[in-house]
C-alpha cells in the first residue's frame, strides 16, 4: 500500500508499497521508528483512513474495503476489527461500563439493542470482571489510572467479538509491570483465537507476538 | 441509538447548554410577552367599542336627528339589527359633593341621556354598573372587606333605572374614576376614601349644561341636582374617567333638543302670542346600533345607510313634519366602532407588526447563539468524534448527535419560554403594581442575600483562588445593585409604565396570545436547529485520524 499526507504544497510519502499478510488466528507485531507510518499503517488496517488512489487496498476475508458500501465499511469498523489506542481514547461523559457498551450502542437499532440489552449488558460486565474492573463499572474514566483505562478501552475492543484486535502501542503511555498485565491480557484473548496486529517500537514487547514485521522506509520487511 | 446516550450527556455535564436554552427561553418569553400585550390592548380596544357604544354608531351632534324614534323602529325591522337605542351626548360641569364646606371641587363630564332598557341591550352596561351584590363565582377572590359583600341589590337595580328609589327621583351614574374618593386597590377593585365616606351613591351632584340655540348661540345655563345611584366601571378609563349617565328626557330638556312648538313670530294667534305653526321633534345626537348574532359590524352599517336615505326621503315628503333629518355627509355619519377608533386602533395595529418584525430578529441571535455554542462543544468533542467513528459510527450518526443537541435546547428552551411568559403575562398587573410600589421585604432579602454571598465569598476566596472571589463578587454585586434599584424606586414612589390616562385601560391586559405562542415555539425550535446545522456538519466532516491524533 502507499499513503502519502500532504503538508500544504509538500508531498510527504509515509507507505511506500508496504505489504502485509495477516492469517486467521495469528499475532503480528509491527515494529519500526517513530514517525515510520506504524500508525499510518494500523488506520488503513481498520478503515479510519484510506490509501492513495491506485496505492494498493486492504483486503479482509478476500475482500476489498473499497469495494465496501459506506455502511458495510462502518459496520466493519464496528463488528469485524477493534481498535486500541496509545491513549485510551475513552469517553468522559460515559461511565466504564458505558464506554465498553459503546460498540454494541453503535452497531444496533435501538430496538434490538433493547431486546437485547440484558445478554449486551452481561458481556460488558463479563469481560469487565475478567479484566479486574468488576467494582468500578459506574465509574467515569477520570477516576481511574492508565492500566485500568487501558483494560476499559479493550474490553470495548473486543464487546463485538471482532475477529481482529488492532492495537497501536497499547502499552506505550504505562510503566513497564501494568504494560506487561495489559500484554497479559492480550496474550489471554490471543489464545482463545483472537488475531492481534499490534504496533510497538520496543522490541521486548513485539517478542511476545508470533511474528515480528519491521516497518522501514516506509516498506515492510520480515 | 447512541446519540440520545451521548446528547443526554453533553447536555448535564456542563453549564454551557442551560445558558443556550436560558437564553433561547428568554427570547421566546420576550416576544411572547410584548405581542400578548399588545394583541390584548387591541382586542380590549374592540370588545370596549361593544361595551360602550353598539356596534355601529349614526351620530349628528349637538343639533341631533328629528324623529329618531320612527328611524329605531325602522332599524329594528332590519333582521341584521338586533336593538337600537337613542342617545343625547354633551358636555358638562357637576359640582361634586367634596370637599366638605363651601368651595366643591369642579368636573368637567361628558353627559350621556340615555333611555335604560334599550341601551343596556345595545351596550355591554348592565355588566358595568360597578356598586352590585357579588356574584357566586365572584366571592370567593373578592376581599373580605371589600364593600360590594354589603351591597343592596335596589343600588343596582336604581342604576339599571337611572332612578332613585329613596326619593323618587332621577338619579345619575357616573364613571367610577369620576370620584376622586375612589382608590383602585391593587386587586383591581374600588374602595371609597374614609372608610367608604365617600362612596358616592349616597351623595347628591349638581350637573349645569349649556344649551345650544339653533341657530348656533349659546343659552342660559341649566342646573340640577341628581342624587347619584351607582357608577360604572368600563375598565376604559377614558370614559370611567369622564362619563355620566342621566335618563334620556332630562337630558334633552336640560340641552333643550326636547320637543316644542314652533311658533310664527310675525302672526298672533286669539291670545295675542305667536301663533304655533307645528312641533319642534324630540333629537338624539347618536342613536347607538348593535349588530345581530353573527353579523359583521360593517355589514350592518351598510345596510344603516340604505335605512336612513329611506327615513329621510320619507320625511322630506311628509309635509306635517317641519323639521327634516339632515342628509348623510353634512356632519351626520354613520360608523362602525373600529372606523371610529381607526385613528386609534391603526397604529396600534402597525406598531404590532412592527414588534413582531424587530423581535423576530431576536430569533437569529437565538441561531447565532446555537451556533456558537455547538461550535465551541464540537470543537472540544472532536476526539470524542473520532473515537465514535473509529468503532463504526456513521457520518449521519455523528451529525445527528448535534442536530439532536439542537433540537433539544430548542425545545426546552421555547417550553421554558413560554411558562415564563405565561408566567409574567398572567401576572403583568401584580408586577407592574409592584414596580409603582416596590415591596420592602424584597430589598431587605436581596441585601440579605448580598451579605451571604460576600461571606460566602470570603470563605471560598481565602485560598486566593480568583474564580470563587470574582463569581461571588459578581453575585453579591447584582445583589446589592437590585436592592439599591428597589429602595430607591420606594424612595422615588415606584416606576408607573401603564399609565391609565396614557394607554386607555386601568389593567395591561393579561392573556397570552396562543397563536404568537405557538408561532415563536416553532421559530426557536427552527433556529436552534439551523443554528445546531453547521457545526452538525462540521462534525460530520472530521477526519478520524486527526481526531484522534487530538489530546
Ligand atoms: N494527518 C497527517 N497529516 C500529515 N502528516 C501526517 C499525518 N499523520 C501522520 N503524518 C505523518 O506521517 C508520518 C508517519 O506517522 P505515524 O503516526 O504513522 O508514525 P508512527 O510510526 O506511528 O510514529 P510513532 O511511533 O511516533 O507513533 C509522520 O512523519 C507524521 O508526521
Ligand atoms: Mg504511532
Amino acid at each position: 500500500m502507499h499513503k502519502t499526507y500532504r503538508l500544504g504544497r509538500v508531498d510527504v510519502p509515509v507507505l511506500k508499497g508496504a505489504t502485509l499478510h495477516v492469517k486467521p488466528g495469528e499475532w503480528v507485531a509491527i515494529l519500526g521508528p517513530s514517525g515510520s507510518g506504524k500508525s499510518t499503517l494500523l488506520h488503513l488496517l481498520g478503515d479510519l483512513d484510506q490509501p492513495d488512489a491506485d496505492g494498493g487496498e486492504v483486503l479482509f476475508d478476500g475482500r476489498s474495503l473499497a469495494s465496501m458500501s459506506r455502511r458495510a465499511r462502518n459496520l466493519y469498523r464496528n463488528r469485524s476489527v477493534g481498535f486500541v489506542f496509545q491513549f485510551y481514547h475513552l469517553l468522559p461523559e460515559l461511565n466504564i461500563l458505558e464506554n465498553t457498551l459503546l460498540p454494541a450502542l453503535v452497531g444496533l437499532h435501538r430496538w434490538e439493542y433493547y431486546r437485547r440489552i440484558g445478554q449486551l449488558r452481561q458481556r460488558a460486565t463479563q469481560l469487565l470482571e475478567s479484566f479486574g474492573l468488576g467494582h468500578r463499572l459506574k465509574h467515569r474514566s477520570r477516576e481511574l489510572s492508565g492500566g485500568e483505562r487501558q483494560r476499559v478501552a479493550i474490553a470495548r475492543a473486543l464487546m463485538n467479538n471482532p475477529k481482529v484486535l488492532l492495537a497501536d502501542e497499547p502499552t506505550g503511555n504505562l510503566d513497564e509491570a501494568t504494560g506487561a498485565e495489559i500484554l497479559d491480557l492480550i496474550v489471554q484473548q490471543h489464545r482463545d483465537g483472537l488475531t492481534v496486529v499490534m504496533v510497538t517500537h520496543d522490541p521486548a514487547i513485539a517478542e511476545r507476538a508470533d511474528r515480528i514485521v519491521h516497518l522501514h522506509d516506509g516498506r515492510i520487511a520480515e | 441509538m447512541y446519540h440520545a446516550l451521548l446528547t443526554n450527556r453533553y447536555l448535564t455535564s456542563r453549564v454551557i447548554p442551560l445558558i443556550a436554552v436560558a437564553a433561547v427561553a428568554l427570547c421566546v418569553a420576550l416576544v411572547i410577552i410584548v405581542v400578548s400585550v399588545m394583541t390584548g390592548f387591541l382586542n380590549m380596544v374592540r370588545d370596549s367599542g361593544r361595551t360602550l357604544m353598539g356596534d355601529v354608531v349614526i351620530s349628528y351632534p349637538v343639533t341631533g336627528i328629528p324623529h329618531y324614534e320612527r328611524l329605531i323602529e325602522q332599524i329594528e325591522e332590519l333582521p341584521e339589527a338586533e336593538a337600537a337605542t337613542p342617545v343625547v351626548d354633551s358636555w358638562g360641569l357637576l359640582k361634586m359633593p367634596y370637599p366638605d364646606g363651601a368651595n366643591k371641587d369642579t368636573e368637567t363630564v361628558q353627559i350621556w341621556g340615555i333611555e335604560p332598557d334599550s341601551f343596556a341591550k345595545v351596550t355591554g352596561y348592565t355588566d358595568t354598573l360597578y356598586w352590585r351584590p357579588p356574584a357566586e363565582q365572584q366571592l370567593k377572590t373578592m376581599a373580605d372587606d371589600d364593600p360590594r359583600r354589603q351591597m343592596d341589590e335596589q343600588v343596582f337595580l336604581d342604576g339599571l333605572t337611572l332612578h332613585d328609589s329613596r326619593s323618587d327621583r332621577a338619579g345619575i351614574v357616573l364613571g367610577i374614576h369620576i370620584s376622586i374618593g375612589n382608590d383602585r386597590q391593587s386587586d383591581g377593585s374600588i374602595r371609597p376614601a374614609r372608610n367608604g365616606y365617600w362612596w358616592m351613591p349616597q351623595w347628591e351632584v349638581t350637573l349645569t349644561t349649556l344649551p345650544i340655540a339653533t341657530g348656533g348661540g349659546l343659552l342660559e345655563p341649566e342646573s340640577r341636582i341628581f342624587p347619584v345611584v351607582n357608577e360604572f366601571f368600563s375598565g376604559v378609563f377614558l370614559i370611567d374617567d369622564k362619563r355620566a349617565m342621566i335618563p334620556l328626557e332630562i337630558a334633552q330638556r336640560m340641552l333643550h333638543l326636547n320637543e316644542g312648538e314652533i311658533v310664527d313670530e310675525e302672526q298672533l294667534d286669539d291670545d295675542g302670542l305667536p301663533k304655533v305653526i307645528g312641533v319642534d321633534p324630540a333629537k338624539a345626537t347618536m342613536v347607538l346600533v348593535r349588530a345581530a348574532e353573527g353579523v359583521e359590524p360593517d355589514e350592518l352599517r351598510e345596510q344603516l345607510v340604505g335605512v336612513y336615505d329611506a327615513f329621510r326621503a320619507q320625511l322630506l315628503e311628509d309635509n306635517n313634519a317641519l323639521v327634516k333629518p339632515p342628509p348623510q355627509g353634512m356632519g351626520l355619519s354613520i360608523k362602525t366602532w373600529e372606523q371610529q377608533q381607526a385613528d386609534f386602533i391603526e397604529p396600534i395595529e402597525k406598531e404590532r407588526e412592527l414588534m413582531r418584525t424587530l423581535f423576530s430578529l431576536v430569533y437569529l441571535v437565538c441561531a447565532g447563539l446555537v451556533l456558537a455554542i455547538f461550535w465551541a462543544i464540537v470543537y472540544e468533542k472532536t476526539r470524542d468524534i473520532g473515537i465514535l467513528r473509529s468503532i463504526g459510527a456513521s457520518r449521519f450518526g455523528i451529525s445527528w448527535i448535534f442536530l439532536r443537541y439542537g433540537l433539544v435546547i430548542g425545545i426546552a428552551g421555547a417550553l421554558v419560554g413560554v411558562g415564563l411568559a405565561y408566567l409574567v403575562v398572567r401576572n403583568i398587573n401584580t408586577i407592574h403594581s409592584a414596580m409603582g410600589d416596590p415591596p420592602m421585604w424584597l430589598a431587605i432579602i436581596m441585601l440579605g442575600l448580598a451579605l451571604v454571598a460576600i461571606a460566602l465569598t470570603i470563605y471560598h476566596g481565602r485560598r486566593g483562588a480568583l474564580m470563587p472571589i470574582t463569581l461571588g463578587l459578581l453575585v453579591s454585586m447584582t445583589l446589592i445593585g437590585t436592592g439599591a434599584v428597589i429602595l430607591v424606586l420606594k424612595d422615588r414612589g415606584g416606576v408607573v409604565i401603564w399609565d391609565p390616562s396614557v394607554y386607555y385601560f386601568t389593567t395591561i391586559p393579561n392573556e397570552m396570545d396562543t397563536g404568537t405562542a405557538i408561532f415563536t415555539m416553532i421559530g426557536a425550535v427552527i433556529f436552534s436547529l439551523i443554528g445546531a446545522f453547521l457545526p452538525a456538519a462540521k462534525a460530520a466532516d472530521t477526519d478520524p485520524v486527526r481526531a484522534l491524533h487530538y489530546e
